[in-house]
């Protein structure tokens, strides 16, 4: 039975169920005169969920189990003792045999996949068919069950509610199932990352260069300290270099001079350039700016201009990250009380010198939490980096040369054809669980510099 | 005059003299004030230029891609003269009406009577002028107008690659003579590309389309606004209405804060570890995308969510609470329907997001050369933005303009969806 077909039989009986027990609390309605909690709907629903709920929790849990069971039963088959013992090649004929089972329009690759096909079609249906039996005796068991609860007086709507309660809890718990998700993900292949290249290597080694990784000492060409520095060098210094001063002094211009219409009509525009997607920044960088760039640095006589420079990637960067610099320093300024600004302005301090003197260092811890938000985002961006930097890992401190970042690196290391043991592929998921580490470090300590200052003025 | 007029602090005094009033006229106190006024002006002019470079980078921006992109969605087409009768087609006209007519004309040698059309009109390489695509324009002509056939017809079918950028901009100086010959003739013509948008991703610029890389975008959003409304919705719900104070709901709201911060690539590993290797998912589907950006737009949901429930006054749940709801009541028919324009605002910004994201899927392989639109959620896809990465990554010219007039359709996207979210919260804002 396919899946759709039960999920519509269980539905079914719990349309039945909801139907049956209302006609039964109406009647009881009828009967007597007591005053109810419950709307014969409520009993209603009492029923259905409860006709559908333990089903669809088994189904659930039979979709996980039941193809480990398959196998296990296809293993029995006489054909399945020609299979190699263990090891890839008998998990990828399995794969196959089972593909082919589910859909026969692909070609086998090999022999014994199309012989084994069969047997994994027979166990397949063997044990749909023990499974969507048990579904629906489940259903029909629960839903009766429930329907003979059903009497006068029956508190069904707390009971409903507690159901829903706990889908909403189950529904915010998906955020920390997510969390958990990320950190054993990285945690776990990182792990196996560094049981084959010490960690020390990877954390202070200064030579990067994942195409040739030695067998011998895999750590040698697997140092990551050029990958930061470049991360550093790009997201840190020269799109802060950008980002600051447009972004602050946007900011200023906006809440402190600009007339109310200039203010609603420039807002949006400047939030426009966060909604950008990066891969258009990255386009614009690769196609307009990084061949403006190279050029201004031979122009400059600069010995060596790379086209893929660092400092193209960082400028569109910059450029991306104004809104997030400026919109944090809005806030923060407009958070500082009005009594403090016309205190200044009372004592005959002009506006600039107010906003230098007064506004901003009262609002520096809120402004300072916002550049740090946007350099953890800086170093997250992939994009930009992606297109516009090169894949060549330096360190050097000359923005017209080129260098590279981690989250450039992470995307090298996945895209090409490799296999899932090796050390490259598994850098990727160091060099992830590093990133992730390093950009929590700075949400939690650029929201917590904020929320402290926030209490201060309140 | 003297130059000051503040007299000394009397030394070992205890009290300060009286200070006597400024004289503002004098010329050094004239001279600080028209310093201190040049500063302000100063200051407020960095303020405006900084305003006015930063609209202006993204001006320059949207122009630059406007410029390039332009071309992308039209196409040099060439007047083909095609001699039918001369062609030799082996066809019956019956097949012409039905189902079966593209196959039949496919058959019939229609593909090279249309490359011998352009070598006998052109001379020895002339089929190099034609697009690879050309013969199916011709199809297509024969098939709206079978009469086409009985005698030599002018059919304008899409020029080759070189000749399509040597005609919009600088090509080839040979493909430039060819332009300036044909142009003389009279035999180019410029129209809209309607494969541009109809088509699938190719290796030849033109015929490549968006239509793949659309759909695949499509369902991947459908997807994940199907899991991310409701699982965000609920959650917030729960966190702002019913959560007790305590260490486990804490925790809850720090990983949601924190996911919102989590840079976009790392939920393309989690996906990738997860969806793909654990869960054996198929790859590259827009299902695992739809899954993978689910999970990133959840808590912008979430959190614009709870800050829309929170709008919501007490008074309206003291009310309903008043006359005999309970909690759930409360909340979903009376406190949920008000905070649901905010909610749809912040859920259109983090679709929008997850729109414009590349990175994630690339992780789990949606970079995969699709030439045909994915009919199904485990079927092979692409998206949008990684359809413009892809192709920013080839050395055909002719994809320089595809690129960007593809970056174009997605940042009109982009720009509906902002401004429908911005119509939103202006119209259905309440002051309570």
């Amino acid at each position: 039975m396919s899946a759709l077909t039960l999920l519509f039989l269980i539905a079914g009986l719990g349309l039945i169920g909801w139907l049956s027990a209302r006609v039964r609390a109406v009647s009881f309605r009828r009967d007597s005169n007591a005053r109810f909690s419950s709307l014969p709907s409520h009993q209603g629903t009492y029923v259905a969920l409860w006709t559908v709920l333990p089903a669809a929790l088994f189904i659930a849990a039979w979709s996980f189990t039941s193809p480990a069971l398959v196998t296990n039963r296809v293993l029995t088959a006489p054909a399945a003792a020609q299979l190699p013992p263990k090891g890839f090649e008998r998990a990828a004929i399995l794969s196959e045999a089972r593909n082919l089972a589910s859909d026969r329009s692909f070609g086998a690759f090999h022999p014994l996949a199309e012989t084994l096909e069969p047997e994994y079609e027979a166990a397949q249906s063997y044990f749909d068919w023990i499974g969507s039996a048990v579904a629906l005796l489940l259903a029909f068991a629960t839903g009766a069950w429930a329907y003979t609860r059903v009497r006068a007086g029956f508190r069904a709507r707390s009971r409903i509610e507690r159901v829903v309660m706990l889908l909403l809890l189950a529904a915010s718990l998906i955020a920390i199932l997510t969390t958990v998700g990320i950190v054993a993900s990285l945690l776990f292949e990182s792990v196996r990352f560094f049981r084959i290249v010490p960690i020390g290597d990877f954390l202070f080694g200064t030579h990067w260069s994942p195409q040739v990784i030695s067998a011998k000492d895999p750590g040698a060409s697997l140092g990551a300290v050029p990958l930061f520095w470049g991360t550093f060098f790009i997201g840190a210094v020269i799109a802060m270099i950008v980002a600051i001063p447009f972004g602050l002094m946007s900011a200023i211009y906006l809440t402190q001079y600009a007339a109310p219409r200039v203010r609603r009509w420039m807002k949006p525009i400047l939030e426009m350039l966060a909604g950008v997607p990066t891969v258009v920044y990255g386009y614009f960088a690769a196609l307009t700016v990084a061949p403006a760039v190279r050029d201004l640095g031979v122009a400059l006589g600069v010995s060596w201009a790379s086209s893929e420079s660092a400092l193209a990637a960082g400028l569109v960067m910059g450029v991306m990250i104004i809104p997030f610099v400026s919109s944090m320093a809005d806030d923060s300024i407009a958070a500082v009380p009005a009594s403090m600004r016309d205190g200044s302005l009372a004592m005959g301090a002009t506006s600039s010198e107010t906003i230098r003197k007064v506004l901003l260092p009262a609002a520096l811890p809120g402004v300072v939490g916002g550049v740090l938000l946007a350099i953890s985002r800086a170093i997250g961006e992939t994009m930009i980096v992606v297109m516009a930097a090169s894949g060549v890992a330096t360190m050097t401190l000359n923005p017209f040369a080129s260098t590279t970042t981690v989250t450039k690196q992470i995307v090298d290391l996945l895209t090409g054809e490799a296999e899932f043991d090796s050390p490259k592929t598994l850098a990727a998921f160091a060099l992830g669980l590093t990133l992730f580490v390093i950009t929590l470090l700075l949400n939690i300590v650029a929201l917590s510099v904020v929320k402290r200052y926030r209490e201060a003025y309140e | 005059m003297s130059e000051t007029l503040v007299p000394q602090l009397p030394t070992g005094s205890a009290e300060p003299a009286e200070r006597a009033p400024t004289d503002w006229r004098t010329h050094s106190m004239q001279r600080r004030i028209r310093k201190r006024y040049a500063a302000e002006r100063r200051f407020r002019l960095f303020g405006l230029a900084a305003v006015v470079m930063s609209a202006g980078f993204l001006a320059f921006l949207l122009i630059t891609m406007l410029s390039n992109g332009i071309g992308g969605f039209t196409q040099t087409q060439l007047q083909l003269k095609i001699d039918f009768p001369r062609a030799g087609l082996t066809l019956d006209p019956q097949r012409l009406r039905g189902p079966g007519a593209d196959f039949a004309l496919a058959a019939s040698g229609i593909e090279g009577a249309t490359d011998a059309a352009a070598t006998a009109q052109f001379g020895k390489d002339g089929y190099k002028l034609l697009s690879d695509g050309a013969w199916l324009r011709v199809r297509e002509a024969v098939k709206r107008d079978p009469t086409l056939l009985r005698g030599v017809a002018t059919i304008a079918v899409p020029a080759s690659d070189a000749i399509d950028i040597a005609a919009k901009a600088q090509g080839t100086p040979e493909g430039e003579a060819t332009v300036a010959r044909l142009k003389a003739q009279g035999l180019l013509s410029t129209a809209f590309n309607p494969a541009f948008l109809t088509g699938a991703d190719s290796t030849d610029p033109t015929t490549a389309g968006i239509w793949g890389a659309l759909k695949g975008s499509l369902m991947t959003m459908l997807v994940t606004l199907l899991l991310a409304f409701p699982i965000g919705v609920l959650s917030a719900l729960y966190l702002e209405e019913y959560a007790p104070r305590n260490r486990w709901t804490d925790l809850i709201e720090v990983s949601i804060n924190n996911l919102a911060a989590v840079p976009s690539i790392i939920f393309g590993l989690l996906g990738l570890a997860v969806f793909l290797n654990l869960f054996n998912l198929p790859r590259s589907a827009a299902l695992v995308g739809g899954l993978t950006l689910a999970l990133m737009t959840m808590p912008v949901i979430v959190i614009a969510g709870r800050n829309a429930i929170k709008s919501v006054p007490p008074s309206i749940r003291d009310a309903a609470l008043g006359i005999g709801a309970s909690p759930v009541q409360v909340v979903f028919h009376h406190v949920l329907p008000l905070a649901l324009p905010g909610i749809l605002t912040g859920t259109i910004i983090g679709m929008a997001r997850a729109l414009g994201e590349t990175a994630p899927l690339l992780m789990i392989g949606m970079r995969a050369f699709m030439v045909s639109a994915p009919e199904r959620l485990t079927d092979p896809s692409t998206v949008l933005p990684v359809q413009i990465f892809l192709w920013s990554d080839q050395v055909n010219r002719g994809f320089v303009e595809k690129t960007s007039a593809a970056i174009i359709v997605l940042l009109v996207f982009l720009l509906a969806m902002n401004g429908l979210a911005i119509y939103l919260r202006n119209k259905f804002e309440t002051r309570w």
